[in-house]
């Protein structure tokens, strides 16, 4: 196990899961670590996300 | 008459006002052919036999005395698993929630049973809609009824098998990736993705708040506009409802095609993920027969299919990862292996990878906005294969991301897949159509005019 991947599974909580589905702790962090470059994130630093935040509706 | 089984619902409506079937007796019928067949299909987690007798009887009560609630009144529906029908259990197909009995009735069930429907119960799923098909959880996965060692999609996969194998007439899926749009596809049924808000999601376990989607499977498009009129509207209490009284969804069902301008997205199917050979034919047939029927069929290119599905796979991760968190620390062995796998790349996701999928995610947008203020519809494959195995992992995790769904959940379209043909194994092709935001009726229209010219829907699985 990349000791990496092994802190940032501590550091989300994954104590048990990192004991028990080293395996599945492993290949999902591979996964999310792969999505790297696949979005074109805007350079326009004014694009905003969606959804925008709509102040007084559905609050 | 036709067996009862394979009535739509718009057909027993006019059976039930010709008193040539009642409720109750249709009812009888469908649990007589759920228990001959199910134990073959695993399209049921929980049968509710009593409740929906009860319901029958109600119905039936109400014909008799001249009041009718409408186009469904004592039609049958079924309910994917993760929507709670108070008293029954909303277990998502997982042992972590096996327990869990709903207490109150989703919105949309509240809105069935003011129509009328009889809720038949509920559904398998794939694990909390994303892990499946899978053999190491509480439930057997779903089957497909054109070949039960086929996978039927999901994760709506109960809902899917069941009304393509004459269980019940209508059912309920959701939709966070293609999940009512997959079991259509496999199945050879009408599935359709309403507009992100149009139907209340209020009551329904949450996979990823902003991609969510309730939505109707049917063997016919009228159908699925019925089962969608009784779904729609406002719902002050799901903070994504839309403020819509949109209705009548198959109001122009009747209309046709002719000059209706539509876009085919080819390179999804030829350039990002290129089909299989059967599939790519039966979409460019569609095209064809819309072409005769009077539509300007041409093509139209959006962002690829692999950028849609990389904004869709982390906003899903990360905001299932926030619901999934405790259970994913505390419980990690009480998941299957496949939703634990799904679920668990949302820890490594950081809030920048979050963000900029949502930034991404209003460009896409734009960039559909864009085609669809040039375009009427527009016109894509939804699967681009033909069902797997269910006995075959590989082929399943091979195929099972090879689609064109996402870009409409991440955009929050109107999307629609049904039936396009057979392949040489005897399994359904599909094909999809998106439109305007809370322009279901114009998508409806389309896939009508597409089902009168083939007639697909009258093929059935060979279930008898």
């Amino acid at each position: 196990m990349d000791p990496v991947i092994a802190a940032l599974a501590r550091a989300a909580g994954l104590d048990k899961a990192l004991a028990a589905f080293p395996d599945d702790v492993k290949a999902a962090a591979e996964q999310a670590l792969n999505n790297a470059g696949v979005i074109t994130v805007p350079t326009d630093p004014a694009a905003e996300p969606w959804p925008p935040m709509r102040p007084g509706t559905g609050l | 008459m036709t067996t009862p089984h394979w009535l739509s619902a718009a057909e027993i409506a006019k059976a039930f006002a010709a008193k040539t079937l009642s409720p109750v007796e249709l009812v009888t019928a469908l649990l007589a052919r759920i228990e001959a067949l199910d134990p073959k299909l695993n399209a049921f987690i929980r049968l509710d036999a009593e409740g929906a007798l009860l319901a029958a009887a109600q119905a039936e009560k109400e014909l008799a005395a001249g009041r009718s609630r409408g186009p469904l009144h004592g039609i049958p529906v079924g309910i994917k698993d993760i929507i709670d029908v108070a008293g029954l259990p909303t277990t998502a197909h997982s042992k972590i929630l096996v327990d869990n009995i709903a207490e109150a009735d989703a919105p949309v069930i509240q809105k069935l049973r003011q129509a009328g429907a009889v809720i038949m119960g509920k559904l398998s799923t794939h694990e909390f809609a994303i892990g499946g098909p899978s053999f190491d959880l509480p439930f057997a996965p779903a089957r497909n009824p054109w070949n039960r060692d086929h996978h039927p999609g999901g994760s709506s996969s109960g809902s899917g098998a069941g009304v393509a194998a004459g269980l019940f007439p209508l059912a309920l899926g959701t939709d966070t990736g293609g999940s009512v749009r997959n079991p259509a596809s496999a199945c050879g049924i009408v599935g359709l993705k309403p507009t992100y808000g149009l139907v209340s999601r209020r009551g329904v376990f949450p996979l990823s708040f902003t991609l969510d989607h309730v939505g109707p499977l049917t063997r016919t498009v009228a159908d699925n506009a019925l089962l969608l009129d009784a779904i729609a509207g406002y719902d002050p209490a799901d903070p994504g409802s839309a403020a819509t009284t949109s209705r009548q969804f198959g109001r122009l069902l009747d209309r046709g095609v002719r000059d209706l301008r539509i876009g085919f997205i080819r390179h999804f199917h030829e350039r990002d993920l290129p089909a299989h050979p059967e599939v790519a034919a039966a979409l460019e047939d569609v095209a064809r027969v819309l072409q005769a029927e009077g539509a300007q069929v041409r093509s139209v290119t959006l962002p690829t299919l692999p950028e849609f599905a990389g904004i869709n796979r982390v906003i899903l991760c990360s905001e299932a990862w926030s619901i999934h968190a405790p259970w994913l620390r505390e419980r990690p062995g009480d998941y299957g292996k496949l939703a634990r796998r799904r679920l668990l790349p949302g820890a490594f996701m950081t809030a920048g990878d979050y963000v900029g999928a949502q930034r991404r995610r209003a460009e896409v947008i734009a960039a559909v906005e864009d085609r669809l203020r040039e375009y009427d519809v527009l016109l894509c494959a939804s699967s681009m294969d033909p069902a797997s195995r269910l006995d075959d992992p590989d082929e399943t995790a091979r195929t099972y991301p090879r689609q064109a769904r996402t870009p409409f959940n991440v955009t929050g379209h109107p999307a629609l897949a049904m039936m396009s043909g057979l392949s040489r194994s005897g399994l359904p092709l599909s094909v999809q159509f998106a439109g305007r935001y809370f322009d279901e009726a114009t998508v409806l229209r389309v896939a009508a005019a597409y089902e009168r010219a083939t007639a697909w829907h009258k093929k059935k699985p060979p279930t008898g």
